[in-house]
């Protein structure tokens, strides 16, 4: 931590203020900036579910919490719908809450939003923008805050991580104001604020700081029962509308706190934010429309163009909702051409949603002649640097010149393609033939019902095309891949894979490339399930109707992580109950690995990870790892298996069992324990040694669940291989602080639970009536 | 607080790491541009690119310094770097890597003593070419490449002060890891003093073209909604720079064929041939590696029943010497 107390402070455009408050600087990206600012705040209540790129903010505030560094109470959701659902419910007692997202949890959150907002209850959501699935990207664009323009929340925008900070403070006082009690929403650009990191100026006058924020007041709380309120009544016409001019009321009301509470902070840092961004706009005759880190390159290039002569100006916004219409006409009134940047398109609308705004605020204006152009730039964090603002601004310095507008509407950056690029076009469909070797041979017994299964040798397996090619970019080690080549190994004839989202789906198809060799979907693993039942049910559908060509035998197969069982859930278990013909394969790697390790619900107790952190005050993750396979088996469909990449035999075995159950009979979900090197913090090679004693030591338990009957197809302690988890988790550094003196508590809460489910499952191994 | 100047204090210095994943990149500019901003009186920026960040995969990171009343706007990546410092001897044959190199710029790569780069020829005549065997002194110093190479930079650029950055980095290990913060100080200080400054390897006259890598599909040649039409086109890449200084190297006579090994390899990169012997049912055997794939992750050793898998140091050369290809050259369309 920095330590540098710094009395005279710089402002936004780089002069000295007297601040009332005492700051430090330090040097944050923008998720640790909202990090550092929730800290501050002392939020009672964080709900979150991680996405990139904003789960670096409950991942700093998971390492401070395990320093002892603030108490607020963090809750891992289940996904971000459920996080927007503990957000509400915890705003809805009073105390001050928080979220963070991005993209398509943003969505996925949506539905709960205008709930929240109409509803009048406060609280704090920051969003790193980033674009939205399809084709899935990580990276910065803003049309996941454009899904936000109707949710009815205050929207404020930052540009660098030193706004973060402030606006973080800020959407306090606003939304709690009287006047206002709206939800509010701090948005600032994926990977370029999120992750960039500058210098920023933290407040260490806390009383100072508190003072600024006020306690938290509500007119209502769910948590009085001497004064029952009812929230969220049955209400149709005549009421709704009222409701609703209300809500808007709220939002008229914001339109002038908002610059108070800019100006109060001011008071409190020195650092002042006007609700709109003017730059060189006083004498401009062109100007840029841009949000967040886009116009701040913009401005450079203004610097420029100044320089030699060129009336040019950049605006941007602080406050995207409620929308500053009067300022901007203001602005614009003297402006000759505008361009408009649109970091995300509204389709078919010809031009974003800011365009589309900034044109309605004009339009009122019976006066203003600015020529409006849009540009659609900058999509799934493609950079906009000097170059791309100078291109806009040469557009604009032309129609100003000229009087016309050449093209209102265009996307900016794109490519048109090469006829004589070509993408290298892989390896040929696999053969049926090749893929249909009797690997496994699977019979039902007709007097016992019983399925055996036959396994041919490992070396002859060998040699049996992998349905998934070399050259994906998993880390080396990584178990996901074994664990899918053991299972395609066995299995025969044509197969459809759906992959839900997880480290397996990312490292196979970096577009325009793909490791599978089979039909291969993608759907994000809230749906994944579902998703895979309509296309079997669509399979089943057209060969009753004689319409699919040569009536192929398919089987479906979704891969899922274990995160992806978290999200997932619902979808999964609706699949389940429904009993459509397919496997559902579970590689647990014991947590959310793709976005950088943090805890699932499949995380044992204790265990590191980046939203669990170890330090003086906590010791890893509160809570016991999820049972999965009980799950699905109290769905009771015919097959639930559970196997490690460590038995290949085994888990083959179980594959053709659960292909046969798939073809036959329903649904089929198999849990496979599955070593992930880069963040069980182990080399590389370890796999075989650290799941063996996974195992061994029961944990991990060996077994399936066929037509409801449990049965433990290796059991260490018939063997004579019992051994202790602690040698399991003595060999992984994300559990090596549990063998440190101290934690002999947490040690033995581990090993009850892992006995007390072993047990259980030895029980039903011994009465099949279990 | 040192005052520390900035050869061209109106304008930026910037520096650019090139490197893959888990050698530590990312960690090494984040040490530099907060001691810069902490501690040296200068405004600075940080940041990584990001694609999936799986170990092995490329990494940039980029810093960029500036004086301490000179606001940063931009956060577009660094073009034309006054450093490049390159991580990984292997990234040195690719284009990309010293793309925009200024020639009054300095280059620091990582590589052992008297390895012929006849690729540093296309480096600009003016540029400083500096060369630190990072790797074995990581290795010797139970460090990382990434302390070595902020030693060497700060000992080669004058207004970085070396005894600041090298506290910001023992500052980040101290409580933690005490005997890391020993191992990683040592590396840097060999970093500091062990390297060569390379003379009259540049040939190249300028600056550097910026490259920025154009698609190869369009929005008039992409099969719609982002299919990908081309199935296991991954086989194209090639993934030889995730390993990281040792290869498994197969013993054929050593070999039982128990095809063990294959149900471990995480890559498929094994080369398996079919064989009939005489009336005998036909047996499958392990012909070789193929390193276009292998990561080096070394689990088919662990696996091996017996010696016919070993870990053996990688020379130059010898990957290319061993390779058993798995797929032909049109396959790859390499
Ligand atoms: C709705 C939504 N929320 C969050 C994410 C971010 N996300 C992508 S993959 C992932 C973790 C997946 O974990 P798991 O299923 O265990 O697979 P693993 O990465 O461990 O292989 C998360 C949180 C997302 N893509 N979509
Ligand atoms: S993070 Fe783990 S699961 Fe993901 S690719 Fe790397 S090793 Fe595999
Ligand atoms: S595991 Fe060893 S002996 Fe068995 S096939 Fe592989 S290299 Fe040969
Ligand atoms: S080291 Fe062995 S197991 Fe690992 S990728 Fe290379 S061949 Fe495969
Ligand atoms: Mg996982």
């Amino acid at each position: 931590m920095a330590t540098e107390i710094h009395a005279v402070l710089q402002d936004q455009d780089g002069g000295n203020t007297a601040g009332v408050a005492s700051q430090s600087t330090d040097f944050l990206s923008g998720n640790e900036a909202a990090a550092r600012a929730a800290r501050d705040i002392g939020f009672h209540v964080m709900g979150y579910f991680p996405i990139t790129p904003s789960t670096e903010v409950a991942e700093t505030l998971s390492k401070m919490q395990a320093a002892g560094e603030h108490e607020i109470m963090m809750i891992p959701a289940d996904g971000e719908h459920g996080a927007a659902g503990i957000c509400y419910g915890a705003a809805l007692g009073g105390g001050r809450v928080l979220n963070a997202t991005s993209s398509q949890g943003l969505l996925y959150a949506l539905e709960q939003l205008p709930v929240q907002s109409s509803t009048r209850v406060p609280m704090v959501l920051n969003v790193a923008t980033r674009a939205i699935s399809g084709p899935l990207d990580i990276r910065c664009d803003h049309s996941d805050i454009y899904f936000a323009l109707n949710t009815g929340w205050i929207i404020l925008l930052a540009r660098e991580p030193q706004a973060v900070y402030d606006m973080n403070l800020a959407a306090i006082r606003i939304g709690e104001h009287a006047d206002v009690r709206l939800p509010v929403l701090v948005a600032y650009d994926g990977f370029f604020t999120s992750h960039q990191k500058r210098r920023v100026e933290v407040i260490e006058d806390k009383q100072a700081l508190q003072e600024f924020l006020g306690t938290p007041e509500t007119p209502f709380t769910a948590l009085d029962p001497r004064h029952p309120v009812t929230f969220g009544p049955y209400m149709n016409d005549p009421d709704l509308i009222n409701n609703k001019k209300q809500h808007s009321l709220a939002m008229e009301a914001a339109r002038q706190v908002i610059p108070e509470v800019f100006e109060e902070l001011e008071k409190l840092t020195g650092r002042r934010y006007p609700v709109m961004d003017s730059y060189h706009m006083e004498d401009a005759e062109v100007a840029l429309v841009l949000l967040n880190s886009a116009a701040e390159t913009a401005k450079e290039v203004a610097d420029r163009l100044r320089g030699e002569g060129k009336k040019v100006g950049v605006l941007s916004l602080n406050m995207l909702r409620p929308f500053p219409t009067d300022l901007i006409r203001q602005a614009l009134s003297g402006v000759k051409a505008i361009v408009v940047g649109d970091r995300a398109d509204s389709y078919g609308a010809d031009g974003g949603n800011l365009s589309l705004e900034v044109r309605a605020a004009i339009q009122v204006d019976p006066d203003n002649r600015t020529r409006v152009l849009t540009r659609i730039y900058g999509l799934g964090g493609k950079d906009f640097d000097d170059a791309d603002a100078e291109e806009f601004f040469n557009e604009a310095l032309e129609t100003a010149e000229t009087g016309e507008v050449k093209e209102v509407f265009a996307y900016h950056g794109t490519y048109a393609g090469d006829p004589d690029k070509h993408v290298p076009h892989g390896l040929p469909a696999i053969e049926k033939g090749e893929v249909t070797r009797g690997m496994a041979t699977v019979t039902e017994n007709p007097e016992t019902g019983k399925l055996n299964v036959e396994l041919k040798p490992l070396w002859a397996m060998a040699e049996v095309p992998s349905r998934i090619a070399p050259g994906h970019g998993a880390c080396p080690g990584c178990g996901a891949f074994p664990v899918l080549h053991q299972v395609f190994s066995v299995l025969e004839g044509d197969v459809v894979v759906l992959f839900q989202t997880g480290c397996a789906m990312v490292v196979t198809t970096g577009y325009p490339k793909t490791a599978h060799r089979i039909t291969y979907i993608h759907n994000l693993f809230q749906n994944g399930a579902a998703t895979l039942s309509g296309l079997v049910e669509m399979y089943h559908e057209l060969l009753r109707r004689g319409e699919l060509p040569d009536s192929p035998d398919i089987t479906f197969v979704m891969v899922t992580g274990d995160g992806g069982m978290d999200i997932g859930m619902g979808s999964a278990l609706g699949a389940a109950h429904r009993n459509h013909h397919m496997m559902i394969l579970e590689y647990d790697n014991q947590g959310y690995m793709n976005t950088g390790a943090q805890l699932s619900y499949s995380t044992p107790l204790g265990h590191r990870t980046s939203t669990s952190e170890v330090g003086s005050k906590r010791k890893g993750k509160v809570t016991h790892h999820k049972d999965t396979p009980q799950i699905f088996s109290a769905a009771h469909v015919p097959y639930v298996f559970t196997a490690s990449e460590g038995y290949p035999e085994d888990l083959m075995r179980k594959a053709a069992k659960a292909q046969w159950y798939a073809k036959n009979e329903g649904m089929t979900y198999g849990k496979i324990l599955s070593f992930c090197p880069l963040n069980w913090t182990t080399t590389d090679d370890a796999a075989e040694s650290v799941l063996q004693v996974a195992i061994d030591s029961c944990f991990f338990p060996i077994y399936e669940v066929e037509r409801g009957i449990t049965n433990i197809t290796y059991d260490p302690e018939v063997l004579g291989r019992r051994r202790k988890i602690t040698e399991w988790l003595g060999r992984m550094g994300k559990t090596k602080h549990l063998m440190a003196e101290g934690n002999e508590q947490r040690l033995a809460a581990i090993e009850e639970e892992a006995e007390r489910r072993w047990r259980r499952i030895k029980a039903m191994h011994e009465h099949p009536e279990l | 607080m040192n005052e520390c100047v900035l050869p061209d204090p109106s304008g930026f210095f910037e520096i650019r790491f090139e490197s893959i994943g888990g050698l530590g990149a990312h960690a090494a500019g984040q040490i530099l541009a907060r001691a810069a901003v902490l501690k040296m009186n200068l405004n600075g920026s940080h940041f990584s690119s990001y694609g999936s960040e799986k170990k092995g995969s490329p990494v940039r990171s980029y810093v960029r310094l500036g004086a301490a009343d000179k606001p940063i706007r931009t956060s577009a990546p660094i073009d034309s770097p006054d450093v490049i410092v390159v991580f990984h001897g292997a990234l040195l044959d690719q284009d990309i890597t010293i793309a925009g190199m200024k020639n009054s710029g300095t280059l620091i790569f990582n590589g052992p003593a008297d390895e012929a780069h006849e690729f540093l020829e296309k480096i600009p005549k003016g540029t400083r070419v500096v060369r630190i065997d990072a790797t074995n002194i990581a290795i010797e110093e139970l460090s990382r490449p990434n302390a070595v190479l902020l030693g060497t930079l700060t000992a080669t650029v004058p207004f970085l002060d070396g005894d600041i950055v090298l506290s910001t980095l023992t500052e980040k290990f101290a409580k933690r890891n005490p005997q890391a913060a020993a191992s990683n100080e040592r590396a840097f200080k060999r970093g500091a003093e062990e390297y060569e400054v390379l003379e009259g390897v540049g040939k190249g006259e300028g600056d550097l073209p910026v490259i920025r890598p154009s698609p190869v599909l369009g929005y008039e040649t992409a099969p719609i909604g982002g299919v990908i039409p081309y199935a296991g086109n991954t086989v194209s890449n090639d993934l030889s720079t995730s390993r990281t200084g040792w290869m498994p190297l197969f013993t054929a006579k050593e070999c039982i064929h128990c095809g063990l090994c294959a149900t471990v390899c995480p890559d498929f990169c094994l080369v398996w041939t079919h064989e009939q012997e005489g009336e005998e049912v036909p047996v499958v055997r392990l012909k070789g590696v193929d390193y276009q794939y292998c990561k080096g992750c070394m689990r088919c050793i662990e696996t091996c029943p017996t010696e016919a898998m070993t870990r053996v140091t990688e020379t130059p050369g010898l990957a290319d010497r061993e390779r058993v290809p798995l797929y032909s050259q049109g396959a790859t369309g390499a």
